[in-house]
């Protein structure tokens, strides 16, 4: 028997003057680090790294499930809503699970969805966060598939998107985290993979805005896996040296959910991008 | 490649789970290896036969056209990035997927893990 570190609660905040029920996990103490999940899935895909004792030693890591996903509710009238995430909102829900958590200044991690969302934070709001970390990054990619696969009445999208995420995932992931990052997409709400992947591959809006981002201010560096088809290490490699300063590591054999599919294989690249982000006392200074 | 596709039809024989996916798949694949035509005949999830082509009277759902070179690495247990997914060979421009698009996405992780069995268990490194 084993009771992992993590703890799960719930609080309640306002986007676009409508309240959310959110749920968030959190684990270790020091410098906080808001972790940010991909498309169509949740908090989950960071559980090994919030149960990394080095980690949490001094890292307080902090997800949250956005609305829509995982354990965090729609928010009332969803049943007659189509869900499709915009930047604004995206941006919004961010701010106000840090200002509802009191967090000062954290270390922002995001991957895919969440990785261009931190660039668009780097880009809009860097004084609210000390460094980002972001995670198969990119500027911007079209869809190579038709999103309204994914929300159909004769379809389960939840099933399909997992079959199609599946051509992100390296052949060097173990077979069980596979198959776990995975089932968060089987288990996606209807049209909610849909709707993230409309923010994803329509809103072109980050890339006049990378050349405005000032990593004097808080380091911007990039992660991208080799084995990632939807954002492609030259995606990753175009977008940082759009951003002066930004740094980039490639990952030979992870692909595109790299914290859940493979974590013993992205921990180390996770942690020398802690090493590059300033330390709590800096933050505090 | 003849041979590898009968290595598909009996290792899906022995692979209860994907006849259980594949339990309402009954079409007809087009598999096309350097203009070599290969027709898969599945009956609610097994695969009856494979024909050589060329044909013309051969009604067929959605095609993959790839080439055997691109296909030995896609057959490896760890593939090179691009060569370990059917939609990655597309993305890097050594496959082409047509046809009727989304019998194929209904039924993508069957028809992929189908298309990977050749990948044996013993290649198949954890």
């Amino acid at each position: 028997m084993s009771i992992e570190p993590i703890t799960g609660r719930y609080m309640t905040v306002e986007v676009a003057g409508t309240p959310h029920r959110i749920y968030f996990e959190e684990a270790g103490q020091g410098r906080p680090v808001l972790c940010l999940h991909t498309a169509g899935a949740d908090t989950r895909q960071w559980r090994h790294l919030m149960n990394d004792a080095e980690i949490t030693a001094s890292n307080r890591l902090i997800a949250f499930d956005m609305p829509w996903h995982g354990k965090s509710l729609p928010p009332e009238g969803f049943e007659t809503e189509e869900y499709l995430l915009t930047t604004e909102a995206y941006i919004e829900t961010v701010l106000a699970v840090i200002d509802g958590l009191g967090l000062e200044r954290p270390v922002l991690a995001g991957c895919s969805m969440g990785g261009r969302i931190a660039l668009q934070l780097a880009a809009l709001h860097a004084d609210r966060f000390s460094g980002f970390i972001a995670i198969e990054a990119s500027d911007f990619q079209p869809a190579w598939y038709d999103i309204d696969w994914f929300h159909r009445p004769d379809a389960h999208g939840g099933e399909m998107g997992a079959a199609l995420v599946s051509a992100n995932i390296s052949p060097y992931a173990p077979q069980a985290e596979r198959w776990n990052t995975l089932w968060m997409f089987m288990q996606s709400g209807p049209g909610v993979f849909r709707g993230d992947l409309s923010f994803y591959t329509r809103d072109e809006s980050l890339i006049p805005r990378l050349g405005q981002i000032d990593t004097s201010r808080a380091p911007v560096h990039i992660i991208v896996g080799a084995y990632d088809l939807t954002c492609t290490p030259e995606d990753a490699e175009r977008t940082a040296s759009a951003i002066p300063g930004a740094t980039l590591a490639v990952m030979d054999e992870l692909g595109h959910f790299p914290m859940s599919e493979h974590p013993e294989g992205f921990r180390p690249f996770f942690i020398e991008a802690l090493g590059r982000m300033p330390s709590a006392s800096a933050v505090a200074a | 490649m003849f041979d590898k596709f009968r290595q598909i039809q009996s290792r899906l024989e022995g692979a209860p789970h994907l006849l259980r996916l594949g339990r309402l798949f009954s079409e007809t694949v087009l598999v096309v290896v350097d203009g070599d035509e290969f027709y898969l005949s599945f009956e609610k999830g097994r695969l009856l036969s494979v024909v050589n082509g060329p044909s013309r009277k051969t009604p067929w759902c959605f095609a993959l056209r790839t080439d055997a070179e691109a296909l030995e690495e896609f057959w490896k247990a760890r593939p090179e990035p691009g060569f370990h997914d059917i939609f990655g060979l597309v993305k890097i421009g050594r496959g082409r997927i047509d046809g009727d698009i989304l019998t194929l996405v209904k039924n993508l992780r069957f028809f992929k893990e189908v298309m990977a069995l050749p990948r044996t268990a013993e290649e198949a490194v954890a």
